[in-house]
């Protein structure tokens, strides 16, 4: 009992400790009742673990059939680039994932309770993150480029950063690097709402976003680079 | 089972005892010899029929199991005897089995030196080939070569790294179909944290049979 009062007591400060927005500050939760990065037990287990690389690197080899040794992901955008991204970011979409808050058929049975550990969680997120990805990216058409770099400066830039890198303590992914197809794919899924622990914010401001202005920010985003 | 969680903190304390793990080695040279003694007469009455005096089964049936990682191959034996693993035709071989012959016989048929098969069709083996290396994605096949490695030898024994994934280039095909239609179908289900079951359960049985093709050539 006494262990529960506690997560629950740090699931109420996490946000301020990590310098994340708190829940009273974000915009109303969308129809799925998904409240931004609100913290469950596992989450916060998993960031307060301490992570360890080495373990994680063995940890990953479940992961490697998909994306890649290296976790340089694929170019077709089925499986994204995890190298050198927030552990803090990977520790809450691998978590979002297990409490069902973001629907991932594919890694479901590669990812559940049954085959790793809140700890496996935090290694693999610490293994990730230091790694980098001399791999070539797969970028987009590159023919509105201006046309996305304005988007993405005005709109964009303020939460994932001007070079792309992201924010970890706001749990704001790096999107350099990252293939094209991927980051395509998934700004559909959160303009749609089938990404359901998108940040509702974001929803909001790409909203009345049209497919083409997605693929030109989408195009300019995958054109960062990868090591700011 | 072991914990995914237990088997990491084994890896870890592995790679750190190197010298401790080689001092161990040297010291256990006579038992070595004595065990091995102790497998070939098994293996010479029990084994030999179906799998060939070295490990090399040439019935496409029944898997070979020269040069299989020690942990393994001591994985699958302890799991015929407690029947984790089911197999009517093992069952009452490894019934016989004393307690103390399964580390013996992982290790006299781990050293033996697999000889692969030959492909018969090659256009089956070079669709093989493409699940095996990059999975399928719109089903989320994972590749093999993620965890049994691109070389197929799965993980090297007495590494820095335990068997987690067993060895199988040039393995016989038609075991590997049918293995991998066991996972499928959940009858054999002593695959770790559910991996291979939920891997072959996307697989169509072309894949199957391409894959299995593929990997009997010795990649």
């Amino acid at each position: 009992m006494k262990k529960l009062m506690r997560v629950a007591a740090l699931a109420a400060l996490w946000p301020l400790m990590a310098g994340a927005q708190a829940p009273a500050a974000v915009s109303a939760p969308d129809d799925s009742g998904y409240v931004w990065n609100q913290m469950t037990a596992e989450m916060l287990t998993a960031l307060k673990s301490k992570g360890d690389a080495l373990r994680g690197q063995i940890s990953f080899d479940v992961c490697v059939g998909c994306h890649r040794r290296g976790a340089v992901g694929r170019p077709s955008g089925a499986y994204p680039r995890l190298a050198g991204q927030h552990a803090t970011v990977l520790i809450k979409q691998m978590t979002d994932i297990r409490a069902g808050r973001r629907s991932n058929p594919k890694m479901d049975p590669f990812v559940d309770g049954h085959v790793i550990t809140p700890q496996e969680i935090a290694d693999i997120a610490v293994y990730l993150q230091g790694l980098q990805a001399p791999v070539e990216n797969g970028v987009g058409p590159g023919t509105s480029l201006d046309q996305g770099k304005g988007l993405y400066q005005k709109e964009c830039a303020s939460c994932h950063g001007d070079k792309g890198q992201g924010d970890s303590a706001k749990f704001y992914p790096r999107v350099a690097g990252q293939h094209y197809k991927y980051l395509l794919r998934e700004i559909h899924m959160i303009w749609s709402g089938d990404r359901r622990n998108s940040n509702p914010d974001m929803v909001k401001t790409i909203k009345p976003y049209k497919d083409l202005e997605m693929e030109a920010v989408a195009d300019y985003m995958s054109r960062l680079p990868q090591t700011p | 089972m072991q914990t995914p969680n237990f088997r990491a903190t084994a890896h870890y304390l592995s790679t750190r005892l190197p010298t401790a793990l080689l001092l161990a080695l040297a010291s256990a040279a006579p038992a070595a010899a004595a065990d091995h003694a102790q497998a070939k007469a098994i293996v010479s009455t029990s084994c030999v029929a179906c799998h060939g005096e070295d490990g090399n089964s040439v019935v496409p049936m029944f898997p070979k199991l020269a040069g299989l990682q020690t942990e393994y191959l001591t994985k699958q034996l302890n799991e015929f005897i407690s029947g984790k693993r089911k197999n009517d035709i093992m069952a009452p071989i490894v019934a016989a089995l004393k307690p103390g012959d399964v580390g013996p016989l992982a290790a006299y048929f781990s050293g033996q030196k697999m000889t692969p098969g030959s492909i018969g069709d090659k256009a089956l083996a070079d669709a093989g080939r493409s699940v095996f290396m990059d999975g399928n994605e719109d089903t989320g096949v994972p590749a093999c070569a993620g965890c049994h490695q691109s070389d197929g030898l799965g993980r090297a024994s007495g590494g820095s790294d335990i068997a987690r994934f067993p060895r199988l280039a040039g393995q016989n095909a038609e075991y590997l179909a049918n293995q991998l239609r066991g996972f499928k179908e959940g009858a054999r289900a002593n695959d770790p944290a559910r991996i291979m079951r939920a891997v072959a359960k996307r697989m169509t049985e072309q894949e199957i049979k391409a894959v299995a093709e593929f990997i009997s050539g010795g990649l």
